[in-house]
């Protein structure tokens, strides 16, 4: 089992790691030879929210080699904090050579004191031009192929709407003001850019609605790349003019999804990845949400969360 | 249905709420909040544990718009005249929760507690009156500050101009139906960004504590900048229980009148260690306690008048909880009566001159709280 790698983005991949740290303490991280997947579907998650995206490994790293005997893939169990904790060093000696000094960081599997570790090499310079190397090891277990295989993607119907989300730091204000007075929040969507957020409680029912959000034309995941490499400035242009005749006839049915508050604040922390946010409302089921990771002209991959419905009997 | 046809009891909007929500936040302390609704504004009471009762007022023009509709009480024509005399008497109230309304006016995080302009004009306290009722006397006021005020007006509206630039303001329509209605806001911060819609369920009002200051009786007045009461109270650490305040007359208080003032600062001077401090705010806890004296200068003390020793003693909690409202602020009176009932009103400047040239200049906002004293035996 060999790794070892270039971090070329520290930044996008601290961010990333920022937003799995808030929301569990392990997870789990699967190298394959393109792909970098990050999974956390811990059972006892608040409201049972996962986490599980996939990245281009050329959109985080280079000089990238991977062995082993799972068919090349290597997965790891390891601490969000941990792992956080050893970029920040890596982001911060980033910052000091910014005087003009290539630096670097390699990432590899080691082994020592006879515990597996990821071991980040930083090599950086001081403000006054000396060297300096920092060495951070990062604890893991590794992970046998038998186990990797149990971990499953929850099971989803066919969404009934997908929606493109405004800014991410925008929901993330309101969301926060309106978790102190509900436990739930319930988000509504149709097929002409609408979209809610609310909550009911016996003292207060606020409604906040955007319009003239875009609704992606599309109805499999897959195709969602197909759309950010080459669509999206196709899409942009078609907001606003709804003509789609293969859409369901009603384009002002909402389509409604209760899900946790908390959950979705937990999911709100991406916004310092996000550049781009599409949500999908599986009508009382779930909540997909895709966030792309940096620019979209070049989207290096997808933080995908599933928010499951809260099955209300109230009155939402 | 006929009801749902008439017109609703209040219809208000504006186009900044952060002046509003830093009034609401001045006496924001209680959850549950009683509005009434009249026709020259809105006034916004709480009350703590029957001893504190700080109420907001907060005048119809700082609201782009303002539409009071008096709620007809029934439908029955036993005798009309009287009846809609009634009804004018009558004013709407319900009672809110407050910190959900503030939350909501947040919503958008743009009505940040930066509600005030830092530009504190110098305003003078109208002459401190027993109740807001005399109407003429703030008309003189404000007609004796207009062409002062229309200078601010000129400076300010650059400053305002500068000000929208870089900050994002929330707009809000408010509507309440009548009695049993919920309270309904639409809030929205951008022409084309979202809208939020909210009904705040309101429930009957319940009686409030009367706490009628007897002016007639007043021991003390004192009218002082309001970040020279803020500074002393936001030093009192929370383990204190008690705050007493103490007035003394002010030293040869009749030759201070005719006297010079550097006169009297330097008979002040030469006889202040045998002169008590004209007021004194001494705080006591399980820790210790701490003494607090104001000079005996203009700067500090406006006016002042007291005709003997005054000492009364309060809950240290319910005079801090006007710090927030002084946080705005920028003038306070501060009066105690014989029964050492104390009243604080702290004037809350508005942010933006309301008095565009040809239009009457209208009353500021103001808070006011009244706090019962400690019973000395206990």
């Amino acid at each position: 089992m060999r790794f070892r790698t270039t971090i070329s983005n520290v930044p996008t991949f601290f961010r990333i790691i920022q937003a799995i740290e808030k929301l569990q303490r392990k997870f789990v991280m699967k190298f394959t030879e393109t792909e970098l997947h990050i999974i956390c579907n811990h059972e006892a998650n608040e409201g049972g929210i996962q986490v599980w995206s996939q990245i281009k490994v050329d959109s985080l790293f280079t000089a990238y080699r991977i062995q082993s005997n799972a068919n090349n893939e290597i997965s790891l169990a390891l601490s969000s904090e941990a792992l956080l904790l050893a970029l920040k060093s890596a982001t911060a000696s980033a910052e000091a050579g910014a005087a003009g000094d290539v630096d670097e960081v390699v990432l590899k599997l080691a082994k020592k004191n006879g515990h597996a570790v990821l071991s980040f090499e930083i090599a950086g310079a001081t403000r006054m031009g000396k060297s300096v190397r920092v060495a951070h090891d990062v604890r893991i277990d590794v992970m046998k192929p038998t186990d990797v295989a149990l971990l499953r993607e929850p099971m989803c119907p066919e969404p009934d709407i997908h929606i493109l989300l405004p800014p991410l730091q925008k929901l993330r204000t309101i969301v926060d003001r309106m978790r102190p007075m509900s436990d739930i929040l319930a988000v509504r969507a149709n097929n002409s850019g609408r979209l809610t957020l609310s909550i009911n409680t016996d003292s207060v029912k606020i409604d906040t609605e955007w319009r003239n959000c875009t609704n992606p034309k599309m109805s499999s995941f897959a195709l969602y790349f197909v759309v950010f490499h080459g669509e999206l400035t196709s899409l942009s242009a078609r907001e606003g003019s709804q003509e789609e005749p293969d859409e369901p006839p009603d384009p002002e049915k909402m389509f409604t999804v209760l899900v946790s508050i908390r959950s979705f604040l937990k999911f709100l922390n991406s916004h310092v990845v996000s550049t781009t946010t599409i949500a999908c409302v599986c009508q009382h089921h779930c909540m997909i949400l895709y966030v792309y990771i940096g620019d979209v002209a070049d989207a290096g991959g997808v933080l995908t969360f599933y928010i499951p419905a809260i099955i209300d009997d109230g009155d939402h | 249905m006929p009801t749902a046809q008439l017109p609703p009891v209040l219809k208000a909007s504006v186009h900044d709420v952060r002046y509003l929500a830093g009034l609401l936040r001045g006496v924001n302390f209680v959850n549950k909040a009683t509005v009434t609704v009249t026709d020259t504004g809105i006034t916004i009471t709480v009350e703590e544990a029957r001893s504190l009762l700080a109420t907001a007022f907060i005048f119809a023009d700082i609201f782009d718009e303002f539409v009071y509709n008096a709620e007809k009480p029934s439908l029955e024509n036993s005798s009309q005249a009287s009846d809609s005399e009634d009804a004018e008497q009558e004013n709407a109230a319900f009672e809110i929760p407050l910190g959900t309304l503030i939350e909501c006016l947040n919503i958008f995080g743009t009505a940040g507690a930066s509600a005030s302009s830092s530009s504190s004009r110098a305003r003078r306290w109208k002459r401190d009156d027993d109740d807001r009722g005399s109407e003429n006397e703030d008309d003189n006021d404000g007609r004796r500050l207009g062409p002062n005020r229309g200078g601010d007006a000129g400076n300010t509206s650059i400053e305002q101009y500068f000000a929208s630039g870089s900050e994002k303001r929330t707009g809000m329509r408010m509507s309440y139906a009548g009695s049993g209605y919920p309270l309904m806001l639409i809030i929205a911060e951008e022409a084309d960004g979202p809208t939020t819609a909210c009904e705040i369920t309101t429930f009957d009002p319940e009686p409030h504590l009367e706490l009628p200051f007897n002016a007639n009786e007043t021991e003390l007045k004192i009218i002082l900048k309001s970040s020279w009461l803020r500074d002393a109270l936001s030093e009192l650490d929370p383990s204190f229980e008690k705050l007493t305040f103490i007035g003394n007359p002010p030293p040869e208080s009749a030759a201070a009148t005719g006297a010079q003032t550097s006169a009297r600062r330097k008979s002040a001077a030469r006889s202040g260690a045998l002169q008590p401090p004209m007021l004194r705010i001494q705080a006591v806890g399980g820790f210790g306690s701490i003494e607090m004296d104001y000079p005996n200068d203009r700067e500090v003390l406006e006016t002042f008048e007291c005709a003997q020793r005054v000492c009364f003693s309060y809950r240290a909690v319910h005079v801090t909880r006007a710090l927030r409202a002084l946080q705005n602020s920028t003038k306070t009176s501060l009066r105690i009566d014989s029964s050492g009932l104390m009243s604080l009103q702290f004037l809350m400047p508005s942010p933006v001159p309301r008095s565009r040239p040809g239009t009457k200049s209208g009353t500021e906002a103001f808070i006011d709280f009244k706090i019962l004293p400690l019973d000395d035996d206990l």
